[in-house]
């Protein structure tokens, strides 16, 4: 790994992280400031009284709508949150190969004694640092901000909801630096991957009413966020586990294996 | 001694648009090597596949006698790269790509704030507010700061003025007289004849001919416009070597193409009429090309130029 890259890659960004942590921590601390006057049955009431579908499309459906869990699925981080952090993380990734390949500056890099492999695992070191800093705004706000609102999170589910969350967005981004790998211009890999996803959260919905359009099964990414259990004291099913951590795995991996055989200008 | 920078058949295709093709030359360490060409010949592509950047279809770059790879890093802390029309991070300054570069290099720049000083370059502007030309004097900078062994650069005055012009080849003049091995890409003849030992020529993907500067000087051709006082026929230019085209503009008026060598011979012939204008300029490097790549028929003659004197090595 080159610190060089990766420090520069990170300092780049430096503005927008700003601006995702900032945006992150505000928009917990406005859940966890919202949920004590709006908590309880008669949220669970009104929420229910929805139609099954417009509830999935806001990642609910497996939980009590009644709990904290529910509502922090529901109204943040069963879509919105996703949006967010898929936007950021997608765009680091984007940029990374296809995005640089395109605008000129990866051949400044590279005519530099630095390996493709050495500037692919630094700019995955600065995937994983993004996806656990925006992890932690998103559920230490909450942590933070929540005694004062009465509103808590047992240490496991805290730890537990800061690792799945920034494993999601590592495999999330690692989708996106396969296809930055493969494709020339930030535009065209962050739309790719930005479909991707489209059609993941699509397949999830419509599977609540039809078998036939679970495109994904198993390994559909957007069906597997279910952190509202966790915040309400279960644990985090294995399968989310594997499902992150291979798709991370496996598909880093490839971005580099591809990124370090391919032209780049 | 093989040569520090060698290309063995090197061919790059672009899917089905070609970039290089079987192209094979050598340049010995401590030489001046000029790469001329016009725009889309396949100069940058060769440069891009001798730094890894590009992955060649066919043959092989070398450097130093090793095969460059593209997932190789080693051989390029030994080489600078100046291309001619960088692409830079907008947002940051030049002394953040000074450092940048250095962080990669592993090393301070020996030459940096040298650099900067004869260059008029102030280091802490943004890249997005600097000009083409002091772009082009941070990629001068960040190619030639750690006093490389081998430095390639790609049409460097690309957007530069005369002065800072004049200040690059003093650069490169001086990074020769170190000892350093140069390759420079250009399809300015100028800038080719100034610093080069030798020059290869590419024309559509393929290394038409490998010239000494002298011999290619004598190709230069000239592009004559005279205009006589009292009117006089084409019959008047009969007879002379040398003038490979000529053309009639008025009843009084000329424009001919003299070859390099022939000039004496026209001037001689002018003197016996009454001259009233007469001005006379370089041909483009593209109608040198013209003039001895390419046949009567149209077909390339990339392996004979048609005037193969001295000093010539037609491929």
């Amino acid at each position: 790994m080159s610190w060089t890259v990766f420090r520069a890659s990170l300092w780049q960004r430096r503005t927008a992280i700003l601006w995702y942590v900032v945006g992150l921590a505000f928009y917990s601390w406005l859940m966890v400031w919202y949920w004590p006057s709006i908590g309880g049955s008669e949220y669970q009431k009104l929420i229910e009284s929805l139609p099954p579908e417009m509830l999935k499309m806001f990642g609910g459906t497996e939980i009590s709508f009644g709990t904290m869990g529910g509502f922090f699925q529901v109204e943040y981080l069963g879509l919105m949150w996703m949006i967010i952090v898929l936007s950021a993380v997608l765009v680091y990734a984007s940029r990374s190969f296809a995005g640089e390949i395109a605008d000129g500056t990866m051949e400044l890099t590279l005519s530099q004694p630095v390996s493709r492999v050495q500037v692919a695992a630094s700019r995955i070191a600065g995937l994983a640092v993004l996806s656990g800093v925006l992890s932690l705004a998103t559920f230490g706000s909450v942590q933070l901000f929540g005694p004062a609102y009465d509103v808590r999170l047992s240490s496991h589910a805290l730890w537990s909801l800061v690792a799945l969350g920034a494993l999601f967005m590592l495999a999330g981004g690692g989708l996106g630096m396969l296809i930055s790998a493969c494709v020339r211009g930030a535009g065209k890999a962050g739309g790719i991957a930005a479909g991707l996803f489209a059609l993941m959260w699509a397949s999830d919905i419509v599977s609540n009413v039809s078998d036939l359009a679970d495109f994904f099964g198993p390994v559909n990414l957007v069906s597997a966020w279910q952190p509202g259990a966790v915040i309400d004291g279960a644990s985090v099913k294995p399968e989310a586990w594997w499902l992150y951590g291979l798709t991370a795995a496996v598909s880093l991996a490839a971005s580099v294996a591809i990124f370090s055989r391919r032209d780049a200008a | 001694m093989a040569g520090v920078i060698e290309c063995v058949k090197l061919t790059k295709y672009y899917g089905k648009t070609r970039g290089v093709e079987d192209l094979t030359l050598e340049v010995p360490q401590g030489s001046v090597y000029g790469f001329l060409g016009p725009n889309g010949a396949g100069k940058t592509t060769t440069i891009r596949c001798l730094l890894g950047i590009l992955r060649p279809t066919g043959g092989e770059a070398r450097l130093f006698g090793e095969r460059v790879r593209v997932d190789g890093a080693g051989l390029r802390s030994r080489v600078g790269y100046v291309p001619g029309e960088i692409r830079l991070f907008d947002k940051e300054t030049g002394r953040w790509h000074i450092d940048y570069v250095s962080g990669l290099r592993g090393e301070r720049p020996a030459a940096a704030d040298d650099l900067i000083e004869r260059l008029d370059f102030d280091p802490s502007r943004k890249v997005k507010e600097l000009s083409k030309g002091n772009k082009q004097k941070l990629a001068l900078i960040l190619g030639v700061m750690h006093a490389p062994e081998v430095l390639i650069l790609d049409e460097p005055t690309s957007g530069l003025d005369p002065l800072n012009q004049e200040t690059v080849f003093q650069i490169v003049e001086e990074r020769v007289r170190g000892g350093a091995t140069v390759f420079l890409s250009s399809h300015v003849l100028s800038e080719v004849e100034r610093v080069c030992d030798r020059v290869g020529i590419i024309r559509d993907g393929t290394l038409a001919a490998e010239e000494s500067v002298r011999s290619l000087l004598d190709k230069r051709l000239r592009e004559m416009t005279v205009t006589f006082a009292d009117p006089v026929g084409a019959e008047f230019f009969d007879g002379l070597a040398g003038l490979t085209r000529l053309e009639q503009r008025g009843p009084a008026t000329f424009v001919a193409r003299v070859k390099g060598d022939h000039l004496d011979e026209v001037v001689k012939r002018l003197a016996g009429a009454r001259v009233v204008d007469l001005s006379i300029q370089h041909a483009s490097l593209e109608e040198v090309f013209m003039e001895f790549y390419r046949g009567e028929s149209g077909e390339d003659q990339a392996a004979r130029p048609v005037d193969d004197a001295e000093g010539g090595e037609p491929r």
